[in-house]
Formats: structure tokens, C-alpha cells, sequence
């Protein structure tokens, strides 16, 4: 019974902030200047034409007329229709989701499978220069602006080595396997941007979290009892710290879908953050709404998953 | 605990695969089936993604790159502004009320179905009544309707003598096709973004696949009669969409890309032109740069107050600096040189002259403070996107206030710009325009009142009158002669402060050749028949 | 520029990692603390580097002359003349850079400055006030769960870019991470018994917070100004980048944004390169510093 009202409680709280999102850039949009329709006219339009742009886009309505009709459209599943583009706004966006979530995991996946690593041997030498050591390159990475080490990385791996190609997410002109190796070879650059700028939280966390876990009573109890330091470390410490770098997954995940148009711009990567940034400069409120729509949706996404893999780790909610 | 582990790992990968299986999987290899042509593929790179397929909306450079390459104009434009034949291979005025264009008869859309005059009436009828967003229905203030009178011509009713409507709608307006478009119920609201069986061409491309935000591939169509040969020689163009101009470049270099289809930065130019593997191909300007002055500001309505912001302006530092000398004065005339027929040596350019500057100011009865500044303050807006102005507007201020006029620039973003624009919340507008090919069309927008650019908000009797004249002109030689009165007035009441016509380069691959340029950044080295005629040497 | 930091994302966690909620705001632990950071070497480096950029943001028109509008001699790589070289309009590097110190800190303390007034603010009345807590850690976690940077660029585009703009929007988006860090430490205070012995001496509750609760809750309060503030750089620097910043400042973001707009960012390194190390130099240091305090401060280290 707990368990479903948990559940239940955990959807509310989901659709509560969806909501929450949507309205914040409904206002937005709504209260802030800015005239759609001049933005996609041309400079010789005249006013009555410009008029009738905004009768054809719904706002000439009273704000609260247009978003009880936005919010009773999005209920029955329909996002709207792009100013700019006349096609659904869902077309625009879809095409762009995947790339943007196959970038972010996997730069999720490198900065987990560095950071964990580098997080305990900087634990474990705690005070010592490797540990001062680590702390620096964790802290540099993510000090760092994105564009400049993104051009960077392009002029040494794309231009002087070729080792890598330059923009794009995958090779127009690849098939078969062929293309799935291009996909990966366009997506190391920017994962490996990404993946440096966000290195030092999880360093960091792991390493604190897992110095108080290795001052524990367990622990000490467990090094009192004869067993080796490195089983003790990887095993129980370990086990323990993980929780917090697994909330800060979840927390995360949802800032970097969105927040990774530094990074897409410079790497010609098709991203949502991109789209946002293209959306905002035509000032096409539909696609707006809907981009953020889908980031919300991603935050509440991760950070359900979040809790599942929270309650896979946490021997408490195991044994209870 | 080990097991767990690996059942995230192996979670997580199982996510990344279906996610990469969600792509787009790709497209079959496009079977060549043209003998002479080649099989080479040409990429070009562009800064933004293409907004509207539709060639009546859209307005960004993208979108115009793109569905040239799939909807024909009936003219094309000659480096000094003529216009050429292109789907048209004559045109004129059958009498002061009716124009005409009498079409090729060997052109067909890439579906089978031949381009007739049915298809060009219908495209202007359907754009006067559904009067989408983009430059085309500008065009058409005085057009009533459009006929069909045989398979090869149309003629077009006019609702007053206007000289200038047949070339002008000729150029700016593409051809869709009919049978195509005529699903839709209105041109203006019609996507046409493939999803209904994809695109139908009369180009020398039509576009087959597209990732937002990465690339546009196009297929070579099987005829394209305009370019020699009769078969486009690229199999394949791809438009990359780099947002950054370094990675741009960085493309260009490394070879991804074959050429760039934005105007090189002024800067950009030598540096490119000395790389190895790199040509660049200059392009004539066909446009302008200019200062408008409000003439709803009551201190820039007197004439000594714009004389004196016009001569507090060092126009060849601008030029030389910040232009890297790409940049020729138009003798502070809307004329510019480039249009040969029309250009006026005698007006000159407003001359850079400070102590004279404060003079003026001093006649219009302006007294300047102990530290030589006048009481006046004057809000100069311009786009942060366009970056040449950006960077000449803070040479302007800084001269201004050399003869003790204050500027205070405001560069916004460029929707806030226009909306600043369209309300006239400035009181000097910067800006600039890529192609005013057609003197009396665009002293009709800039200088009569109502006009869509007119932007200093001038309305002067005698200038009115000279425009009134040059529309309803019929020969050149009156019309030319019309027009440099009304330039002559511009330039002498400082209505307007044109600064330069900028020379654009454009930068390719050496490995490729036969690009055939035109003037203005709009059909550059990117226009149909370059495209068409661009071949890989070696 | 991901918008958490190890400092703030520690304390989101529940576990408050380094900003470990430690009411030590005597004078002996603060001498304690002193002596400890003392011998750090990174975080008295980075105090040193932290110094010098205010002083030269305090001493930019001693040092260097404000950027002419233009030169004659475009993109030249740095000589003596221009230590840093010139940019595509010829104007000296050094000098912008220089110049831009000052901007960069002045949107950087600005928006920590106004971020950590009003996150304070809101964690200790809804600490003090219990009625009032719930909703406000409703508010905060929706707004921690809006994408930030997306909304930072609606805003600024719509309002219109300006040095005001960059700051406000800035400090919009930090408060909330402020208000959940010091809100955490306020709680274990306001439980403390010499509060409640407080609550009964006197009825205003301003007296309380004032004098009880923000000190208690200050050394929370030190990490996040200069998390907070070199977030704000980035912010900023990332804004300008998109060609949303203010136009008319020099600031290391606009040096930035005109290398890119001029296609120079991989041919005149010199351009990329010196903001860039600015930018770095700063927030490394700013961040270096707070995990140095917040070691100095904890007494498990201080016993080591």
C-alpha cells in the first residue's frame, strides 16, 4: 500500500514539475517583447500582413484564453504547429532528441567511467600529491570554456591529425556498419568536451563521500578484523559512495540535454540546445514550448531512473 | 554486487543501442543514371538549417540556397544589376498595364510533369492571394493577376503603369509547381517539406534526405537544360549546417567540406586566400550599408544636425579596417557604382570633417558645453548578427563624439532590432541590404512614406514626386535621369548615409572547379548553375 | 558549463559534502581555520591569483589604456608592442583583456552578490518560519529542475543583451542552489538549544535570524559566493559567446564572441587563447579556494 502511494505521490510530483516547466516558458514567451510575427517576415511586410500573422498564430487571444487552449491542446497530445516552419512542432524537435540523448549518455557514460575511478584514488590518497593531483584536472575541466577546448580539439584531431572528422553527427555519405562507425567517431570529440566540463563534480563527490565513508565505524571495524584495505575500499566504501554520484546522474542529465548548445555549436552537433538557441533567434514559440516540454520531461525521466538505480544500491532499501 | 554492476552496464548499453537504432537509418546509394555527368558529391557549408522548404516563405540564406536549387526564377541578375534570362527568355510590357515573359519550352519538373506557363501564372496568382512571408509578395503591390496565354507565356495585369514590376517579380520570384503546391489550401501556410512524397524540382538538384541541424542531401535530376550539357555534373550536393564559422573553416581546410557558402569575414580573407588547397573567389556586391536618420526626431529633422552626423563619420577607416578594404563608397549616393546605367560620379561622399561637424551644429543653434559636447543624445540601433556593422557602429560613435555629438548604441539581438525598427523606437537606424538591384523599386520602399524600409520616416513633396515619375517611366534614359534627381535630393538633404558596397568573398576546395559567381551573398558561387556546372579536377 | 559544481552538487545530495554545515563562527575556529588554509598550498595560490585579479580589474587604467575603437595593423600575433597581439580590428588584446577583468568581475560579484542576498534570505525565513519551509523548498526544487542555460538565452534574447540583463538572469537562476545549500545548515541551527533559548529572551524574530542564524550559516554562505560568482563568469562568458552579451563592454566573453564572429578563433590563437586562460585562471582558483576553506574548516582536518 506504501508502496503505491509512494508511486502515486512520485507521478504527482512528475507531472506537477512538467507543468511547472511549461507554464514558466509559456509566461515567458508571453510577457517578455518580442513579435513573432515580424521575426519571420520579411522586412517589406506590411502591418495588416503582420496583423494577420498573429490572428493565423493564436495571439491576438487574451494570455488566458491562449493557455487554457495550449494546455487543453497538449493534454490531448497535440504540441502545436511551428511559427516559422508550418509543420508540427513534434517533427522539428523528434529529429533532433535522439542525437542529443546518445551525446549525453555517452558523455554521462565517459565522466562516470573516469570520474568513479579517479574519485577513489584520490580518496585513497587523501592529502597526498595524487590526490591534490586529481583535484586540479577535475576542477580545470570543468573551469574551462567549452568553445575554446572545442576548437581546439577540432584543430588538433580534426584539421592537423585527421584522425577525427569536423561537425555533423554522422557521415551523409556512410552505410551499413560503415555508418554506425561514423556516428561513433563523430560523437568522441564532443562526448569527450562534455565529459571534461562536468569531470570535477563527480571526482569530487566520490572522493568526499568516500572519505567519510572510510572514516565509518564499519570500516575501521572491518580494517580491525584483518581484511584487506583494497576490499574494504572497492567493496564496502565504495558501495556506499556511490549513492550520491548516482543522485548526481540524475541531477545532471536533465541540465545537460539542455545545456549543451555551447558544445553542440561549436561541433556542428544537431542537439535540442542548439534547436533552442535557433527556435529563440525566430522567436517560434511553439517549437519553445515543446523543447522545453521534452527537457522536462527528460529531468523527471532521469531522475525516476535515478531512483531506481538508487534503490539497487542502498542497502537500506534492500533489507527493508 | 559485482552482478550488479554489470546489469547497469549492461542497461546503459542496451539504452545506447536502441537509441542509436532509433536514427535514421540510411538511404539506399542513388543510382546514376546520366552518362557524361560526373559522380562526386559537393558539399557546402552553411551557418543555419533550413526553415521553410517552401521558396514563397522562407527568408533566411539557407532557405534560399536550398529551394534555388529546386524552384527556378524566371531572371537571373548580371554582375552590374541587368537582368538575365534564366527560365524567361523574354520579357517586357505589352502595354503600360500588362507585362509579359515568354518561357523556355524544354524545362520539366523532376517528376515528369513539364514546367508551362501554368505553373508561373499560378505561382503569382496564389502568392498575391495567400501573400506569404517572403520577398516574392513584396514584389507584387501593383499586380493583379497573372494569365496563362499559351504554354509559353504569361502575361501579368497590372492595377497602375509600373516599369519596373516585370523584372522585379521576375527575379525575386521563384516557379513552383502547380500541381504540387495546389494541394495545399493556402501557399502561405504550406510546409512542403517532403513528408508527401517527397520534393518535386526544376533545378539541377532536388532535396532527398534531411537531419535537422546536420545536413541536406540532394540528388542530381536527370535534365537541368540551363547548364551546359543539359546534366548537372555533381551527383550530389550535401548542405552541412556549421553554426560556428570556426568549425566552418576548420571543415574547409581538413577537406570535409568542398566550399562555404557564407561571405567570408573581411578579416578571414588573406588569411584563406594564402592557404594552400583553398581559392577564393571574389563577388561583386549588389547591396549597401547605410545610416538612416529619424525625421520624427526633432533635432535630426534639421538638415545641419545630419550633416554634421554625416561628416563626423571617418568612412575609410570603416572601410579600410573594418572591410579590409573589400568595401567602394558609393559617393553617399543610394546609386551605387555597381549599377552602371544609373551610378553618378558627381555626387561625392560626405567628407570625414569634424571642426565642420561642430560648425554645422553650432548654425542649427546647438551650443556645446565647457567640454565641447552639444545637448543632444541619439539612440543608434543595429543587429548584434550582423557583425561588420556591429563592429563599424563603434567607429561612428567614437567620431560623433570628436565633434561633440553623443551616440548611444544600442545593438540588440536581432528580433528586438527589428521590432525597434518596425516602431521607430531609434533615432539612427544601421543596417544594410544584399541585393537593390532596381533603383525605382527601392526608392519606393526607402523613401516614400509608408514605404516598408523606409526608415528614416522621410516624406519630402519633390523626392515623392521623382519616384512617382521614375515608376511610371518607360525609357531608360528618362528613367536614369529621374532617379539621380531623386538620389541627388537623398544625398544633398542626408535622408539616407550610404556608406559602401561590400565586395564578398567566397572560399572552395581547389579541388574543384567551374563555379560560375554572381553578384550579392544570395547566389554568391551557390546559384543553380554554379552548382550545376562545379566539377572535382584531377 | 554544466550548471552544477561539486560544492553546491555535494550539498543537493542531502550528504552536504564539503560545505559540511559546521556552526563554528567564534573567533578560535576561525583562527583554527586560518592556520590550517594556511599551509595549503593550492588554496593560498589560489588567494594569491584571486588578489591579483581584483587588483587588476581595481587597477585596469593604470595598467592598461581603454582599447582604441581601431588599428591599423589586424590580427597580429603578440610582439612587444602588444603583448597579447590585436584583434580583426586592430584594437590591442592586452587592453581588452585587462579591461575585460573588470566587466567580468563586476557581472561576477553583481550576480553572486544579489543570488546569495536572496537565497540566504528565503533558507532562513523558511528555516525560521516552518510554515512557510514547505513551500519554499517546493519552489526551489521545481526551479533547480528547469534547464537553465536554455532559459538564461530565452531570457536575455527577449529582454535584450546588456550587462544589467546578463547579471539579473545570472543571479535568477543561482539563488535557488543557494537557498537549498544554506537552508540545509540554517535547519541543524535553528534546532540548536541556543535558539530555542533565544526564542524565549525575545519575540522578534529578526533579532534571532540576524544574530543567531545568519552567522551560524556565514561559512555556507563564503562557499557559495565564490561558487556562485565564478559560475556566473562561465554564465556569462557562454551568453556573450551566443552573441548575447553587452555589445558596448569589454568583458573576456565579448573578446571571445568577436574572435568567433570573425572566423578567427583557430588561426589567431592569441585571441582564443588569453580569455580563455582568464576565464580558467579565475573560476579554477575561485573553486580551489572554497574546497580549501572548507578543508581548513573541518575539524577532523585541523586534528590531522
Amino acid at each position: 500500500m506504501s508502496r503505491l502511494s509512494f508511486i502515486l505521490r512520485r507521478l504527482g510530483r512528475s507531472v506537477f514539475t512538467i507543468w511547472f516547466a511549461v507554464t514558466v516558458t509559456f509566461l515567458l514567451l508571453r510577457l517578455l517583447p518580442g513579435d513573432p510575427a515580424l521575426a519571420i517576415a520579411s522586412p517589406n511586410m506590411t502591418d495588416d500582413a503582420r496583423a494577420a500573422l498573429l490572428t493565423q498564430y493564436g495571439l491576438d487571444k487574451p494570455l488566458i484564453a491562449q493557455y487554457g487552449i495550449y494546455l487543453f491542446e497538449l493534454v490531448r497530445g497535440n504540441f502545436g504547429t511551428s511559427f516559422t516552419q508550418s509543420i508540427p512542432v513534434m517533427n522539428v524537435l523528434l529529429q533532433r532528441l535522439p542525437w542529443t540523448l546518445l551525446l549525453t549518455f555517452t558523455a554521462l557514460l565517459l565522466t562516470v567511467l573516469v570520474g568513479i575511478p579517479l574519485g577513489v584514488l584520490a580518496a585513497s590518497k587523501k592529502g597526498r600529491f595524487i590526490d591534490k593531483f586529481v583535484q586540479i584536472v577535475g576542477v580545470t575541466g570543468q573551469s574551462i570554456f567549452v568553445p575554446s577546448i572545442g576548437v581546439l580539439l577540432l584543430f588538433v584531431f580534426g584539421l592537423n591529425l585527421r584522425w577525427l572528422p569536423i561537425g555533423g553527427a554522422y557521415d551523409t555519405n556512410a552505410y551499413g556498419m560503415a555508418w554506425y562507425g561514423s556516428v561513433i567517431s563523430h560523437l568522441i570529440l564532443p562526448a569527450v568536451s562534455l565529459m571534461l566540463i562536468q569531470l570535477g563534480s563527480y571526482v569530487l563527490t566520490m572522493r568526499s563521500t568516500l572519505i567519510e565513508a572510510l572514516g565509518e565505524d564499519y570500516v575501521t571495524l572491518a580494517r580491525a578484523n584483518g581484511l584487506p584495505y583494497r576490499r574494504i575500499l572497492w567493496k564496502h566504501a565504495l558501495r556506499n559512495a556511490l549513492l550520491p554520484t548516482t543522485t548526481l546522474i540524475g541531477l545532471q542529465l536533465g541540465f545537460l540535454v539542455g545545456g549543451a548548445v555551447l558544445t553542440e555549436t561549436v561541433f556542428a552537433y544537431p542537439g535540442i540546445g542548439r534547436g533552442i538557441y535557433e527556435a529563440v533567434t525566430q522567436l517560434d514559440f511553439p517549437v519553445l514550448q515543446g523543447a522545453f516540454l521534452l527537457l522536462a520531461v527528460t529531468v523527471v525521466v532521469a531522475n525516476m531512473l535515478t531512483d531506481i538505480v538508487y534503490g539497487f544500491l542502498d542497502p537500506r532499501v534492500k533489507t527493508s | 554486487m559485482r552482478k550488479r554492476n554489470l546489469s547497469i552496464a549492461v542497461a546503459a548499453a542496451a539504452a545506447l543501442i536502441a537509441l542509436s537504432a532509433c536514427a535514421p537509418s540510411a538511404p539506399p546509394a542513388s543510382t546514376s543514371t546520366a552518362a557524361t555527368a560526373g559522380s562526386d558529391t559537393l558539399t557546402i557549408a552553411t551557418t543555419t538549417d533550413v526553415v521553410n522548404y517552401n521558396p514563397l516563405i522562407g527568408n533566411s540564406r539557407s532557405d534560399y540556397w536550398v529551394t534555388n536549387l529546386m524552384y527556378p526564377h524566371l531572371l537571373s541578375i548580371a554582375d552590374d544589376g541587368k537582368k538575365e534570362p534564366q527560365v524567361a527568355t523574354k520579357w517586357g510590357y505589352v502595354n503600360d498595364t500588362t507585362g509579359f515573359y515568354d518561357l523556355r519550352s524544354d524545362m520539366k519538373w523532376s517528376d515528369g510533369t513539364p514546367l508551362t506557363a501554368a505553373d508561373v501564372a499560378w505561382t503569382m496568382n496564389a502568392v498575391k492571394k495567400d501573400a506569404p512571408s517572403g520577398t516574392f509578395y513584396g514584389q507584387m503591390a501593383n499586380f493583379v493577376s497573372a494569365t496563362a496565354v499559351s504554354d509559353t507565356r504569361v502575361e501579368i495585369a497590372l492595377s497602375k503603369p509600373d516599369s519596373s514590376i516585370v523584372e522585379e517579380i521576375g527575379f525575386w520570384g521563384n516557379v513552383v509547381p502547380k500541381h504540387v503546391f495546389e494541394k495545399a489550401a493556402s501557399v502561405a501556410k504550406f510546409a512542403n517539406d517532403g513528408t508527401d512524397g517527397g520534393w518535386v524540382s526544376a533545378g539541377p538538384y532536388t532535396l532527398k534526405t534531411v537531419q535537422v541541424g546536420q545536413s541536406y542531401s540532394m540528388d542530381r535530376v536527370d535534365s537541368y537544360p540551363l547548364v551546359e550539357g543539359g546534366v548537372p555534373i555533381a551527383a550530389k550536393v550535401v548542405y552541412r549546417v556549421f553554426p560556428d564559422i570556426n568549425t566552418e573553416i576548420l571543415a574547409l581546410q581538413s577537406g570535409e567540406v568542398d566550399a562555404i557558402a557564407n561571405a567570408l569575414p573581411p578579416a578571414q580573407v588573406a588569411q584563406l586566400k594564402s592557404s594552400s588547397g583553398i581559392t577564393v573567389e571574389e563577388v561583386g556586391g549588389l547591396g549597401y550599408a547605410h545610416m538612416t536618420y529619424n525625421m520624427k526626431n526633432a533635432d535630426l529633422a534639421k538638415l545641419q544636425v545630419r550633416q554634421a552626423l554625416a561628416a563626423s563619420v571617418d568612412y575609410d577607416a570603416i572601410r579600410k579596417v573594418v572591410l579590409q578594404d573589400q568595401a567602394v563608397s558609393t559617393g553617399s549616393s543610394p546609386l551605387m557604382p555597381v549599377l552602371s546605367d544609373y551610378y553618378d560620379k558627381s555626387l561625392t561622399e560626405y567628407t570625414f570633417d569634424t571642426d565642420k561637424a561642430r560648425q554645422l551644429m553650432q548654425q542649427a543653434g546647438y551650443t556645446a558645453d565647457s567640454s565641447g559636447n552639444f545637448p543632444v543624445a541619439f539612440k543608434f540601433i543595429y543587429s548584434l548578427q550582423d557583425s561588420v556593422t556591429s563592429q563599424w557602429a563603434q567607429l561612428v560613435k567614437d567620431g560623433a563624439a570628436k565633434a561633440g555629438i553623443t551616440i548611444n548604441l544600442v545593438g540588440t539581438e536581432r528580433n528586438t532590432y527589428l521590432a525597434a525598427t518596425a516602431k521607430g523606437d531609434y533615432d539612427i537606424y544601421a543596417g544594410n541590404f544584399a541585393i537593390m538591384d532596381d533603383p525605382v523599386t527601392n526608392f519606393t520602399l526607402a523613401y516614400l512614406p509608408g514605404g516598408a524600409i523606409n526608415y528614416s520616416l522621410v516624406d519630402d513633396p519633390a523626392l515623392n514626386d521623382l519616384i512617382a515619375q521614375g515608376t511610371v517611366a518607360t525609357d531608360t534614359a528618362s528613367k536614369v535621369a529621374i532617379m539621380q534627381k531623386a538620389a541627388k535630393i537623398v544625398h544633398d538633404q542626408v535622408y539616407d548615409n550610404v556608406m559602401y558596397t561590400q565586395n564578398l568573398f567566397f572560399a572552395h576546395s581547389s579541388k574543384w572547379e567551374g563555379f560560375v559567381t554572381k553578384p550579392s551573398e544570395l547566389l554568391s558561387i551557390v546559384n543553380p548553375l554554379s552548382v550545376a556546372s562545379a566539377h572535382k579536377v584531377g | 558549463m554544466t550548471s552544477l559544481d561539486p560544492l553546491l552538487a555535494g550539498a543537493t545530495t542531502g550528504t552536504a559534502v564539503l560545505a559540511e554545515p559546521i556552526a563554528d563562527s567564534n573567533g578560535r575556529a576561525s583562527r583554527a581555520t586560518w592556520r590550517v588554509f594556511r599551509r595549503d598550498p593550492l588554496g593560498m595560490g589560489s588567494m594569491v591569483i584571486l588578489a591579483l585579479l581584483v587588483l587588476v580589474a581595481l587597477a585596469a587604467p593604470l595598467i592598461a589604456t581603454y582599447p582604441a575603437s581601431y588599428g591599423t595593423d589586424v590580427l597580429k600575433a603578440p610582439s612587444l608592442t602588444n603583448l597579447f597581439g590585436t584583434d580583426s580590428l586592430g584594437r590591442d588584446v592586452f587592453g581588452e583583456v585587462i579591461w575585460g577583468t573588470q566587466q567580468s568581475l563586476l557581472v561576477a560579484v553583481s550576480a553572486s552578490f544579489i543570488a546569495i542576498v536572496v537565497g540566504t534570505l528565503v533558507a532562513v525565513l523558511g528555516a525560521y518560519f516552518r510554515r512557510l519551509d514547505g513551500f519554499i523548498s517546493i519552489i526551489v526544487d521545481l526551479t533547480l529542475s528547469l534547464p537553465v542555460l536554455p532559459l538564461m538565452i530565452l531570457i536575455a534574447a527577449l529582454i535584450g543583451p546588456s550587462t544589467t540583463t546578463i547579471i539579473g538572469v545570472v543571479a535568477a537562476f543561482s539563488w535557488p542552489e543557494v537557498t537549498r545549500l544554506v537552508r540545509s545548515q540554517a535547519l541543524t541551527v535553528v534546532n540548536l538549544p541556543y535558539v530555542d533559548a533565544a526564542r524565549l529572551m525575545t519575540t522578534s524574530p529578526f533579532w534571532i535570524i540576524s544574530r543567531h542564524i545568519v552567522p551560524a550559516v556565514a561559512p555556507v554562505i563564503v562557499v557559495s559566493v565564490v561558487v556562485t560568482a565564478s559560475r556566473a563568469v562561465l554564465s556569462a562568458a557562454g551568453l556573450a559567446f551566443l552573441g548575447l552579451g553587452d555589445p558596448t563592454v569589454w568583458s573576456w566573453g565579448r573578446i571571445l564572441y568577436e574572435a568567433q564572429q570573425s572566423g578567427a578563433m583557430s588561426s589567431a590563437w592569441w585571441l582564443t587563447l588569453i580569455p580563455s586562460i582568464a576565464i580558467l585562471l579565475l573560476v579554477l582558483s575561485a573553486t580551489l579556494l572554497s574546497i580549501a576553506y572548507n578543508d581548513a574548516r573541518n575539524p577532523r582536518n585541523r586534528a590531522r
